[in-house]
């Protein structure tokens, strides 16, 4: 599971300023929370483009996540990139107001819906791509809003599992605290990944490596020592959240279909 | 047979534009242009290189006729001042509809030899069996440097390939590839592990059959897919001659001395002692017992 962080910065910083240009952008936009994702995403961004060309959105409800905030602030004014704080609290509270509800999942996804609202709208007001923030963990577990934080241009670090990408910034020096604290998706005051899906990041990478990149049978994972019920949980995320991580189904009248033989490149003639 | 001494051979790793054809036509006819200014002998591209490589349905709709295609002829006129490798979805002349992921040698205006991929692979994140359809040989040709062979991408990866090259006489085998990089846990911090596979062959068939090999793979991203580049020539006596930088465009001129295959054969005469047709008979027999069984 190792990385080596050099070449992988060398390929997801081509990656950005390839894509990029051939999407037919010279600048990209992210949404930054603070956290370790975002926050290496900013970094690669200014290595690929240089800190002129990466703007950054920093978009709160309310006080939920104000360490976050100032996390976020403190990776924008280090790499000296533009950036924006927009509160997003007048128009969720405005829907909440006429729905009600105490779901915490049911607010996160309507806020992370809003700040891909938001994401898009400068996309179009600046030219800039969006860049995604997804990394393998959670696209893999379905840890993410289908249409919210999972909306993007281009994911650079969706091939890189969470404890990969912590080591990648490690390599790429962000600041001490992000790396230090707790992975949160900022549902609520002092939500924590980990406590909310149940298991510590290092070992559902394990788990997941070994599944995924490894192909391994989940008994064989289980005879390396792996506790059965969390193995099978983690198939069952895999399984249900597959919906998250394609395009929906069309169904098939004609003889010829988009999605089933109706097949282009996504950088057709780029 | 008379082999030239020296010859010089340009390498272009380049990133071609996905389907467009008149766009990477443009890239080829200037590099050639380059390459012969540099007094190169032989310029070779890599596999696609007139499409890119992740075509899907734009492989049927981008092949070329090689008897009518007008970018065939404009590449057969510029092989009059070099010899050109390139890579093209061949539609063939006299079946239309059928289309083929090939590599053309051209040289005096003439098509020399053409090479439809024989091994296309179709798994994990490759398609191929999908689109092409497959070769079915693996034959040497005469160039004005002696006999040379042609191999593309996975065909080098199944070592019967070049065994067969090697067995038909060539003392040049030229790969043209479009190879993505995968794995970044290797101990190369340049490259991804993926590249040590090509490097390995390379190595080793460069020096089994002694023969110079000219492996030039692509560069670039395409729909996420990074082509890891690393071009490189080894000589007969298995020793890398030069090696392009990974993942970034490049281009080179190098020289080869083709004494060196004759003077390699002398040191380890595989070649001499080679039995194709113990290999052929044993072949036969293990193909009509697999049928068998």
């Amino acid at each position: 599971m190792k990385i080596n962080a050099p070449l992988v910065v060398k390929v997801l910083t081509s990656f950005i300023r390839e894509e990029t240009k051939k999407a037919g952008f010279d600048r990209v936009v992210l949404g930054l929370s603070g956290g370790l994702d975002s926050s290496v995403c900013a970094f690669l961004a200014v290595e690929a483009l240089g800190e002129d060309k990466v703007l950054a959105l920093i978009m709160p409800y309310q006080n939920l996540d104000s360490e976050g905030v100032r996390h976020a602030e403190l990776v924008a004014t280090t790499l000296k990139i533009k950036w924006h704080k927009i509160d997003i609290s007048p128009q969720i509270d405005a829907y909440f107001s006429l729905f009600p509800t105490d779901n915490h999942i049911l607010k996160g996804n309507k806020m992370a819906r809003e700040r891909m609202s938001i994401l898009y709208d400068f996309s179009a007001r600046e030219k800039a791509l969006i860049l995604g923030t997804s990394n393998k963990t959670e696209l893999l577990i379905g840890y993410g809003t289908i249409h919210g934080d999972m909306a993007c241009g281009i994911n650079p670090m969706g091939d890189l599992y969470k404890t990969q990408v912590l080591a990648l910034g490690h390599h790429l020096g962000l600041p001490e605290e992000i790396l230090r604290k707790k992975p949160t998706a900022g549902l609520w005051p002092g939500q924590t990944d980990e406590e909310e899906i149940g298991i510590f990041y290092d070992e559902l990478d394990q788990i997941l490596y070994r599944l995924v990149d490894l192909r391994k049978k989940p008994e064989e994972v289980v005879a390396e020592g792996v506790d059965q019920t969390k193995v099978r949980r983690i198939i069952e995320m895999i399984k249900k959240s597959e919906f998250k991580r394609k395009m929906p189904p069309i169904a098939k009248i004609s003889s010829r279909t988009i999605g089933h033989d109706f097949l282009y490149p996504y950088d057709w003639d780029k | 047979m008379c082999y030239f001494q020296g010859m010089k051979i340009a390498i272009a790793q380049i990133s071609p534009v996905l389907g467009n054809l008149e766009k990477n036509l443009e890239t080829h006819l200037r590099l050639a242009r380059k390459a012969q200014e540099q007094e190169a002998d032989l310029i070779v591209f890599p596999e696609l290189s007139l499409t890119g490589y992740t075509l899907k349905d734009l492989a049927s709709e981008l092949a070329i006729r090689t008897d009518s295609s007008e970018i065939f002829l404009e590449l057969l006129e510029a092989s009059k001042n070099i010899d050109l490798v390139f890579g093209l979805v061949e539609e063939r002349t006299n079946n239309p509809g059928i289309v083929y992921n090939s590599a053309a040698y051209l040289s005096g205006g003439q098509i020399v030899h053409l090479h439809r991929k024989v091994f296309l692979p179709t798994s994990g994140m490759f398609e191929e069996g999908r689109f092409f359809a497959s070769g079915r040989q693996f034959k040497t040709f005469p160039t004005r440097f002696g006999r040379a062979g042609l191999l593309v991408c996975r065909d080098f990866l199944h070592y019967g390939s070049s065994y067969c090259l090697f067995a038909g006489g060539a003392g040049l085998i030229i790969v043209i590839s479009a190879a993505p990089g995968r794995g970044v846990s290797g101990d190369n911090s340049q490259s991804f592990e993926t590249s040590r596979m090509w490097e390995l062959m390379g190595e080793a068939v460069s020096f089994f059959s002694s023969s110079f090999v000219v492996y030039c793979n692509r560069v670039g991203f395409e729909d996420g897919a990074c082509f890891a580049g690393g071009s490189y020539v080894f000589s007969p006596y298995g020793k890398l001659i030069q090696r392009l930088p990974y993942l970034e465009e490049a281009f080179t001129t190098l020289e080869i001395d083709l004494k060196e295959i004759g003077q390699a054969r002398k040191s380890w005469p595989f070649r001499r002692d080679e039995r194709p047709e113990v290999i052929w008979r044993s072949l036969e027999k293990i193909i009509r017992q697999e049928d068998e069984d």
